[in-house]
């Protein structure tokens, strides 16, 4: 049997960060992506159908691709639908490249607010790996923000706020509040190689000039350069195990429909935080009954989504916000961290966002509404180019009850089985993102918009994908070490976001490469004590 | 999938009653919403086909106002389907762009060396004179 001394489960954001390392370190390495390499050139952004071709090739939901390798997620007992990207680059070829960080409060919510739990990590120990990984992948930002810590620059300037960015950053000026120029995974200057950002405002179908960060660009080159075996349409469906109780390796299919297994020394699961889930509970085995890695029965569960509202801004004037980077003009955190007296706990992070071309202005895909005959044109004419929008990011609170599991009778084009999803908002989510979106509308009346309209829980905002293999220091509660390690079997580390004891209220990619890398740089380190199945 | 003349001759009078004549901009069927527009969005969104099918087997033969009531009480997926296809033929189209100022998502280099409005109007000075923000915690 094909044996390698590393095997990862998916090339997206943390495989391909932690390949691109042990391929360095010296380390034997092969991934099994199951989809495959993007082709640049196939991405929509210039052609005339693009907005319509985004509502379904290119949308984030699986479920509405429909992809040979995609998965289903049954989500109908869910209050938010999932969504991912299977290829090269993982869900970063389809995310926005907002970049930022978790702040400091995030790892001790318990501690601070008595809710959620401490990480078994705080925010110093993730910088310098924060640091690292927003020079590896080229994120452009203005350093000095006082929402977060002193640190490191970003390595590029930011890139332009756009007229909609200056138009409320100046309201936030008259109000006092907080906004920075965001930090985005998107070159604001030709950098290693890449070309800098081309504002086509198309960011979340596909990059075509390769300026926003996707590990398919970003690692997987310099990665196979070094030794890295990557291998695409392969399907991985299980984790095998020995018994001693540690991982062999794995089964998986090809795209051709053969079936293969590969054995490893250690195995790393990349594949997010419903992907892992489902392959540690499909991995069931009579010494693992209730699936690998999972004797406190906590696999699957404390899904976190990040509750997603956002607020529609009308102005008289031109404001262009489609064209440029789609992740974030400007950010605040003016309502980020506990405010007791707001009755409810934690908060929330705001993006100034885009609000799409002509199609999206007659067929809102976030807030607004549709006309039809007469008032049609008034409604898109008012709609394009003359919005914005405040994308309000709600911070999650575990719960058990929201969880991924096998869906019973459900199966991928391969057979196996798939997950389901059951996710509910939370009193304490739904308090908060009413309150953010009352200030957020306060903001955009401030910067001029004669009319505002929101939406107070988009469904399809589920990129966010955390919680469900959480990380801690206590086996009774907790699923993997500190460094991702499962606690159950010792030569299996999860690298993505299921590890996240608690969600913060930021987009989680930047956090998820950095845990990454910290998780990555651990297993290099004791390379020596690492006990393997061989 | 390409679409029958009969089909086409249905879509059209839906396809004005969504987007008529008005406010300088022309009807969807001017600029060949059931025609050339119909066979770009079916190039490119071959699944809508199947549901504007369904749409004209249920309402072949009513008025416009009438078939859009019936889709959307009756078959609320062929609805959306017809809403995406009239649309998206409509705002694809060249003549459509320019009366409505929009260029498509086209590339606009990047320019960071321009010194932002933001600072030399001192408004991130004032961001920062008023002091972290965030809780400290070890």
């Amino acid at each position: 049997m094909e044996h390698t001394e590393v095997l990862i489960v998916g090339a997206g954001a943390s495989g391909g960060v932690a390949a691109g390392r042990l391929a360095e370190a010296g380390f034997q390495v092969v991934c099994l992506e199951q989809g495959h390499w993007p082709d640049r050139g196939s991405y929509p952004a210039a052609r005339p159908t693009y907005e319509l071709e985004a509502r379904r090739r290119w949308s984030g939901s699986p479920n509405v691709r429909g992809l040979a390798e995609d998965y289903p997620v049954e989500d109908s007992a869910s209050d938010v639908a999932a969504l991912m990207y299977a290829g090269v680059g993982g869900s970063m070829i389809l995310y926005a490249a907002d970049w930022p960080r978790l702040l400091p409060s995030d790892f001790r919510t318990r501690t601070l607010d008595g809710v959620g739990d401490d990480w078994p990590l705080n925010y110093a120990e993730l910088a310098p790996f924060y640091e690292r990984t927003d020079r590896a992948f080229g994120v452009a930002g203005l350093g000095g923000n006082p929402a977060l810590p002193d640190g490191a620059d970003p390595p590029l300037p930011p890139l332009p706020i756009g007229a909609s960015g200056l138009r409320v950053a100046r309201a936030h000026d008259r109000l006092g509040w907080h906004w920075w120029p965001a930090p985005n995974a998107v070159l604001s200057a030709p950098y290693r190689g890449r070309n800098a950002c081309a504002q086509y405002g198309a960011c979340m179908q596909g990059c075509p000039e390769g300026a926003k960060a996707s590990t398919d660009v970003t690692h997987w080159p310099e990665a196979i350069a070094a030794g890295a075996q990557l291998r695409t349409g392969a399907r991985v469906s299980r984790i095998l195990t020995n018994s001693a109780g540690l991982a062999t390796g794995a089964e998986y299919v090809d795209a051709d429909g053969r079936w293969h297994n590969i054995g490893a020394d250690v195995v790393l699961l990349a594949a997010n935080a419903i992907g892992t889930a489902r392959l540690l509970l499909n991995s069931a085995s009579p010494r693992f009954p209730d699936g690998l890695g999972n004797s406190t029965g906590l696999v699957g569960k404390r899904l976190m989504v990040h509750p997603f509202a956002n607020v529609l801004g009308y102005f008289d004037d031109r404001v262009d916000s489609y064209i440029g980077h789609v992740g974030a003009k400007i950010v605040s955190y003016e309502f980020y961290e506990t405010d007791t007296s707001r009755g409810f706990t934690r908060g929330a992070k705001w993006s100034l966002a885009p609000t799409g071309g002509p199609l999206t202005s007659a067929l809102p895909t976030r807030a607004g509404t549709s006309t039809w005959g007469s008032g049609h044109h008034a409604q898109v004419r008012a709609h394009l180019g003359r919005t914005v929008s405040w994308a309000i990011f709600g911070e999650d609170l575990p719960d058990e009850e929201n969880r991924v599991e096998i869906a019973p009778g459900l199966t991928d084009s391969s057979g196996i089985p798939a997950p389901k999803i059951r996710y509910r908002v939370g009193e304490n989510s739904r308090a908060l993102l009413d309150f953010n979106i009352a200030k957020a509308t306060e903001s955009l009346v401030e910067a001029g918009a004669y009319r505002t309209e929101y939406e107070s829980l988009m469904r399809y905002s589920g990129w966010h994908l955390l919680g469900t293999a959480r990380m801690g220091t206590d086996p009774a509660t907790s699923v993997t070490d500190p460094h991702g390690r499962l606690h159950d079997v010792p030569n299996v580390c999860v690298l993505d976001g299921s590890v996240f004891p608690t969600s913060g209220a930021v987009n989680p990619t930047s956090t998820i490469v950095a845990l990454a890398l910290r998780a990555t740089e651990h297993l290099v380190a004791n390379r020596r004590d690492q006990r393997t199945a061989a | 999938m390409t679409a029958t003349l009969e089909l086409r001759d249905w879509l059209r009078p839906l396809a004005d009653a969504l987007i008529p004549a008005d406010d300088g901009m022309p009807a969807a069927s001017a600029v060949g919403v059931a025609d050339a527009q119909l066979d770009l969005v079916l190039g490119a969104r071959p699944d809508l086909g199947r549901h504007l099918g369904r749409a004209f087997a249920l309402t072949a033969g009513i008025s416009p106002a009438e078939a859009l009531a019936t889709l959307a009480e009756l078959d609320p997926t062929a609805h959306g389907a017809l809403l995406e296809a009239v649309a998206g033929g409509y705002y694809a189209h060249p003549q459509v762009r320019e009366l409505l100022g929009y260029a498509g998502q086209q590339p606009v280099p990047v320019r960071p060396e321009d010194y932002p409005e933001y600072l030399t109007e001192g408004l991130l000075e004032r961001v920062v004179e008023r002091g972290p923000i965030y809780r400290p915690a070890d």
